[in-house]
C-alpha cells in the first residue's frame, strides 16, 4: 500500500484554462489528475446534444484534455480521471482510445464508468412505486412532467472508478459521479478503503477534501473576498491534495503559481454551496465539516485533519431535467440626465407594448441595472433624485413563456424602443429566446443503481 | 455609528437547485460570537423579501468562526430557470454583509 497519494484538481467546470492543469501535470509530481466538468444543468445540455448526434453527449473538453495530457501523463506515471463523459462516457472512451493510438501510445488503458443514467427506466421505477417527490418543492406530481422528461442522472459514487483503477486504468473517463468521486475513488482505490463503518472517518476526510479542490482555483484565491490581495490569479495555480492513510492531508500548489493557498481561502470554499456542515452528503458518505481543524504548516500550504463522517446513504440523488418553455430578454441603457426616469417611462412603454402585441406570459420581470439587479428587494434603492443624477441606468427584462413564438414578442417589443423609446436608449445585440430546462431533483434508493465498468485499450 | 457585517465578515455564495447558500466567514476569531448573534433566519428573509419564498436556515461552525445560511426557493426557480441574471446566486449572497452588526 502507498503511504501517500498526489493528486491534483485540474478543472473546477467545463470551460476552465487547461495551462494550470497542464502545469500540475508537469510540476506537480502527482499519482493523480483529477477533473470535474458537470454542473446541474449540464447533463441536460449533453443529452439534447446526443438526440442530435448519437455520437455526442459527451464534454468535448474533456476529450481534447485527455488527448493532450495522456503523453506527459504516461511518461510520469499519473493517471487521469474525470466524469467528463456526460450523457456518453462510451463514445468519450472510444474517441480517446482512438487520440490514444493515433499518438502512438499503445497499451493505455481507458475504463469508461457507466450506470448513472436512468432515463429509459424511468416508467419502470414508476411502476415501482418511488414517488419521486421533488426534494426540493415537497411535490408529487412527477407526472404532470413525465412528457417532457430529457434527462435523468443520478449522483453516484465511486465504486465504478476504483473498479476501473483495479483494473489498472490510466484513464477514467465517468457519467454523473459526483463532483468529488474523482478523488475520493482514486484515494480508496490506493489504500484499499471499503465502504465501511470501519472507514466512514476516513472516506469523510477524503470527500471533505475533495470538495475543497472540486473548484480548482476556488481555493486557491479565486472568487476570493479577498481579491486585491491576491497575486496574478490570471496565472493562477490549482491545487494538490496530499492524503495519508490515517485521513489526515495537506494541500498546496505548485511553486512559483499564481494565486494563494492559506487557512482562509480553503475556508472560503468549505463553505460554498454546502447545506448543513454537519451533513455534507455525497453517494460515497457523508462528512462532518465542522469537526475538522485546519493548520499552516508553511507558505501556500494548508493542513486538514480530525474530520469525522458517518457511512454513505441508503438514498442518491437524481436529479431529472425536463423541458419547460421558454425565456426571452432584452437589455437596454439609458443616459445622465435623469437615467432613471428615463428607465422607468422604458418599462411602463414595454409593458404597453406587451399588452398591444397580446403577450402571454407566465412571468414578467424587470430590473433596473445598476440599482437592483442583482439583489433585488435586498439593495435599498436611492431616492429618485440621486437616481436620476446616476451616469447610466439600465433596463433589463425577462419573461417566461410556453412557446418561442411568446418569447420572440419580448425581443420584438424591446426592439420598437429604438423609436418609440426615451431620447439616448442604447441597446446592444438584441438576445434570442432561449429553452428553458427545468430540474426535478428526487431521491432512488441505492440498490437500482449498480455501477459498470468496461476496460478500453488502445 | 451602525456597523454592518460587512465591517466582520466575508462571504462566498452559490446555488444548489433553487436554493441559495451561502458561507458568512468572521474576518477575525473575535468578530465570531458577533457574526453569530447577527444572522438569523428572520433576519435574512427580511432583507430580501419576496426574494426568499422558502425556509431560512443558519448552521454555526465554531472550528472554522463560519456561519452557513441557506435559502430556499430563493433563487426565482434555479439557474436553468430563473429571469434573474444572477442565476446562480453568486452575487445574491453580498447582501447578506449589509445586515447591521449585533454588538
Amino acid at each position: 500500500m502507498k503511504q501517500t497519494v498526489r493528486l491534483g484538481s485540474g478543472s473546477g467546470f467545463w470551460g476552465d484554462a487547461m495551462d494550470p492543469a497542464m502545469e500540475l501535470l508537469g510540476k506537480g509530481k502527482l499519482d493523480y489528475l483529477c477533473f470535474d466538468f458537470l454542473a446541474e444543468l449540464t447533463m441536460a445540455l449533453l443529452q439534447r446534444q446526443k438526440l442530435k448526434n448519437p455520437q455526442m453527449g459527451y464534454v468535448p473538453d474533456a476529450v481534447q484534455y485527455m488527448k493532450a495530457m495522456m503523453p506527459a501523463a504516461r511518461a510520469n506515471g499519473t493517471k487521469l480521471i474525470s466524469n467528463g463523459g456526460g450523457v456518453n462516457p462510451r463514445a468519450a472512451a472510444q474517441r480517446i482510445v482512438e487520440d490514444a493510438q493515433a499518438l502512438g501510445l499503445k497499451g493505455i488503458r481507458v475504463a469508461l464508468v457507466e450506470g448513472d443514467g436512468v432515463l429509459d427506466r424511468i416508467d419502470d421505477m414508476l411502476a415501482q412505486g418511488i414517488p419521486f417527490t421533488n426534494m426540493e418543492t415537497g411535490s408529487t406530481g412527477f407526472r404532470d412532467v413525465r412528457k417532457r422528461v430529457v434527462a435523468a442522472n443520478v449522483y453516484t459514487d465511486s465504486a465504478g472508478i476504483i473498479s476501473g483503477l483495479a483494473q489498472g486504468a490510466d484513464v477514467v473517463i465517468a457519467g454523473r459521479v459526483s463532483d468529488n468521486a474523482v478523488y475520493v475513488g482514486p484515494i480508496m482505490h490506493e489504500f484499499g478503503w471499503r465502504h465501511d463503518d470501519a472507514h466512514a472517518d476516513r472516506i469523510a476526510a477524503a470527500i471533505t477534501l475533495g470538495h475543497i479542490v472540486e473548484c480548482a482555483a476556488a481555493c486557491t484565491g479565486g472568487m476570493s473576498s479577498r481579491f486585491a490581495e491576491m497575486p496574478r490569479m490570471g496565472m493562477v495555480g490549482f491545487p494538490i491534495i496530499e492524503m495519508w492513510p490515517d485521513g489526515t492531508a495537506e494541500l498546496s500548489k505548485v511553486a512559483g503559481s499564481g494565486g494563494r493557498l492559506d487557512a482562509f481561502t480553503v475556508k472560503e470554499h468549505m463553505v460554498y454551496e454546502i447545506h448543513d456542515p454537519r451533513s455534507y452528503v455525497m453517494p460515497d458518505g457523508i462528512a462532518d465539516f465542522t469537526s475538522l481543524a485546519l493548520e499552516e504548516p508553511g507558505p501556500d500550504r494548508v493542513r486538514v485533519s480530525q474530520v469525522r463522517g458517518r457511512p454513505a446513504p441508503e438514498m442518491l440523488k437524481l436529479v431529472i431535467g425536463y423541458q419547460d418553455g421558454w425565456i426571452g430578454e432584452s437589455m437596454s441603457f439609458f443616459p445622465w440626465p435623469y437615467a432613471y426616469d428615463r428607465a422607468v417611462k422604458a418599462k411602463q412603454s414595454m409593458l404597453e407594448r406587451f399588452e398591444r402585441m397580446g403577450l402571454e406570459a407566465e412571468q414578467i420581470h424587470f430590473d433596473f441595472v445598476g440599482l437592483n439587479t442583482l439583489h433585488g428587494p435586498g439593495a435599498p434603492l436611492p431616492d429618485r433624485g440621486a437616481a436620476n443624477e446616476l451616469n447610466e441606468v439600465g433596463l433589463r427584462c425577462a419573461v417566461k413563456t410556453r412557446t418561442v413564438e411568446e418569447a420572440e414578442k419580448v425581443r420584438r417589443a424591446a426592439s420598437h424602443l429604438w423609436i418609440m423609446g426615451p431620447g439616448g436608449t442604447s441597446f446592444g445585440t438584441p438576445m434570442k429566446p432561449r429553452p428553458v430546462v427545468s430540474l426535478w431533483p428526487t431521491l432512488v434508493p441505492r440498490e437500482l443503481i449498480k455501477a459498470h465498468t468496461e476496460i478500453l485499450e488502445a | 455609528m451602525t456597523h454592518l457585517l460587512r465591517d466582520i465578515a466575508y462571504v462566498r455564495s452559490g446555488d444548489k437547485g433553487d436554493t441559495c447558500t451561502a458561507g458568512l466567514i468572521a474576518k477575525t476569531p473575535e468578530d465570531y460570537p458577533a457574526l453569530l448573534r447577527s444572522v438569523t433566519p428572520e433576519k435574512v428573509k427580511a432583507l430580501y423579501g419576496d426574494w426568499i419564498k422558502g425556509k431560512v436556515n443558519c448552521y454555526p461552525m465554531d472550528n472554522i468562526q463560519a456561519v452557513v445560511v441557506v435559502m430556499e426557493q430563493a433563487l426565482g426557480g434555479g439557474a436553468t430557470r430563473t429571469l434573474r441574471l444572477d442565476q446562480t446566486g453568486k452575487s445574491l449572497g453580498h447582501a447578506l454583509l449589509r445586515l447591521p452588526k449585533v454588538e
